[in-house]
């Protein structure tokens, strides 16, 4: 009955509720929507980094003394359970002698099975028994196409594959860089391995791999320092959450917005009803069921305002979803239920406590005075 | 019954002090009809005021069937009131968003009557006034004498024993402000309420058992 008294005060003055509800429905839209988006970018940047997260890099502890990872050091790594697989890399930085020019160009030994698990080409074949395979901006800088050859020290390679853009990687860069096979490797430079990334199966190895290298490998002396770029994607996910939040801050101010003309109205509501207060403290009203129906009335704005927001903000997240990322696939995540449940709870919340106030106010009147008013 | 004792009511504004009652000693018994007269500005509503508990003196005390109503809390005074007094005022004073019947159920719902027991009341009640053909509308849509009968019925809601009306014909036209009389008188004469009415009209006096005439915040023995 109280919730009928408050709905029919709210009715009573249509167009008032209407905007407050209005106020609400933006404040939790922007909420909820931008919550979807945030969520959105993240996932989109991070599934760039999807296949990084896995892997775990392996570098000689050059702080220590160390410039090279021991091939029996390579051996024990290979023999784990936890590693699925396990790329030796060798590395030297040499003169390349191309058609006209020579250039200081980095220089990677690895296994022909192993450059191609970790790249594609764009043209020609990863074949490394006697020829290379070159990133795709050097052989944009020096126009270098299959069956070229280059030198570097005295041995000639043919160009067996030129390597698609790679993007931003943490282990190997391999646009401006020739790969070659670890034979091969051996005949130009006596440098040994100088990276060994490890492949684990799934993310909980990552944890085993690193205690088994320092009880086998570091076990006496720290030979080599350990590096997972799950650490990469966790900052990545931590900046992410804290932009989203900032974000979220931010359309929080229409929400206060909201808010406060909640505040207004109520007040307003407060003083022109002040004699219908009276009369109702006259005839029997405590004060606590004054506070109940102003209450009930800025829950009634709230709830209608924030499952209409709710639902619009999917909406929302969608729009902004195809205009940023040209694409809404992140939207039907289940964060966005999250989101969605945030917006409308939070929105719930503004909205009663604005009321708090007015009610608090309405049901202090004094009855007669609030009777003798006009 | 009604029993005020030396009870003086000051109304403090910022540059003057008034002495709306000064010193009043009445006595009520139930079931009695008294009317109170007197001239305007006389103290008559703010006496009214005290016996219904709507505000307190400032000094002297008001007994209620035995209860000292100083002694009381907001939230007793609030029960007392809910319970025990029915409110007739000049203006009707209903609320707006709400149908007669709504209205007379009002009382009932601060009770926390169970909703079957309160709408069969109500209307039995609007039928005692004899307007249960406009239990529907809202008091907006009905005449100043039929708006004063849904608050008698109102005022009747928790069956109180005391009945204090303001003026209840103040706004109506002599025939329905007969009406409203008669229904009060009967209401007295069958049901044993005890009615307190307040007017200035000396033609009402005939309604009632007994007259007390007030003056500047006296009670007039004269
Ligand atoms: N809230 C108030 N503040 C200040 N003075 C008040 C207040 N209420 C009443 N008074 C004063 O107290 C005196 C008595 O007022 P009251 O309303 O009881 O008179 P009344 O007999 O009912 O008059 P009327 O017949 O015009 O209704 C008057 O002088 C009035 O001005
Ligand atoms: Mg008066």
């Amino acid at each position: 009955m109280y919730l009928e008294l408050a709905k029919r005060n709210l009715e009573r003055t249509k167009v008032r509720s209407a905007l407050a509800v209005v106020g609400i429905v933006i404040g939790v839209m922007a909420i909820a929507s931008i919550g979807i988006f945030g969520e959105s970018l993240k996932a989109s940047v991070l599934e760039n980094f999807k296949d990084l997260a896995n892997e775990v890099i392996v570098t000689p502890a050059y702080s220590k003394g160390y410039t090279e990872i021991d091939k029996n050091d390579i051996t024990k790594l290979k023999k784990t359970s936890y590693a699925e697989c396990v790329i030796p890399v060798k590395v030297d930085q040499l003169i390349v002698s191309y058609k006209k020019s020579k250039l200081y160009n980095t220089i990677y030994g690895m296994d022909e099975k192993d450059v191609e698990r970790l790249f594609d080409v764009k043209d020609g074949s990863i074949k490394l028994k006697g020829s290379c395979v070159i990133g795709y901006k050097i052989a944009k800088d020096k126009n270098l196409r299959i069956g070229y050859k280059i030198r570097i020290g005295d041995k000639e390679f043919r160009i067996a594959g030129i390597l698609k853009d790679a993007g931003q990687r943490f282990d190997i860069n391999p646009d401006f860089a020739i790969f070659l096979s670890t034979k091969d490797f051996e005949k130009i430079s006596d440098k040994g391995y100088k990276m060994v990334i490890v492949k684990v199966g799934n993310l909980e190895n990552v944890n085993l791999l690193k205690e088994f290298i320092d009880k086998s490998i570091n076990a006496r002396k720290q030979k080599v320092n350990v590096f997972e770029l799950k650490i990469i994607i966790d900052r990545i996910n931590d900046v992410f959450s804290k932009i989203n939040t900032f974000l979220m801050a931010i359309a929080a101010v229409s929400l206060l917005v909201a808010g406060v003309s909640i505040l207004n109205i109520m007040l307003m509501s407060t003083i022109e009803r002040t004699k219908e207060i009276g009369i109702m403290r006259a005839i029997g009203a405590y004060r606590q069921t004054i506070l109940k129906i102003f209450l009930l009335e800025a829950l009634i704005l709230g709830v209608v305002g924030s499952s209409i927001g709710s639902i619009l903000s999917i909406l929302g997240g969608y729009v902004i979803d195809m205009l940023v990322l040209g694409s809404a696939k992140y939207v039907l995540a289940p964060s966005t239920a999250l989101y969605v449940a945030e917006g409308f709870f939070v929105g719930i919340t503004t909205a009663v406590l604005s009321g708090l106030y007015p009610a608090w106010k309405a049901s202090k009147f004094e009855p007669i005075e609030a009777l003798r008013y006009e | 019954m009604i029993k005020l004792v030396d009870v003086v009511k000051v109304y403090k504004t910022q540059f003057y002090e008034v002495y709306a009652l000064n010193g009043v000693n009445i006595e009520i018994k139930k079931g009695e009809f008294v009317a109170i007269m007197g001239p305007s500005g006389s103290g008559k509503s703010t006496l009214l005021n005290m016996i219904g508990c709507l505000d307190k003196p400032t000094k002297g005390e008001v007994i209620i069937d035995g209860i000292e109503t100083s002694k009381l809390n907001d939230k007793q005074l609030t029960e007392l009131r809910r319970d025990k007094i029915g409110f007739i005022f000049q203006q009707y004073n209903l609320i707006p968003t709400l149908t007669a019947l709504e209205n007379v159920e009002l009382p009932m719902i601060f009770k926390g009557i169970r909703k079957e027991d309160r709408e069969s009341r109500a209307k039995k009640l609007l039928k005692l006034v004899r307007i249960e053909e406009v239990a529907d509308r809202k008091p907006m849509e009905l005449s100043g004498g039929q708006q004063q009968r849904v608050a008698i019925a109102r005022a009747l809601a928790n069956n109180p024993s005391i009945l204090l009306c303001d003026e209840p014909t103040g706004n109506l036209d002599t025939k329905s402000g007969e009406a409203v009389m008669k229904i009060i008188k009967e209401l007295n004469e069958k049901e044993n309420v005890t009615v307190v009415l307040v007017t200035h009209d000396l033609s009402l006096s005939k309604y009632a058992d007994r007259t007390i005439k007030i003056r500047d915040g006296v009670v007039d023995v004269s």
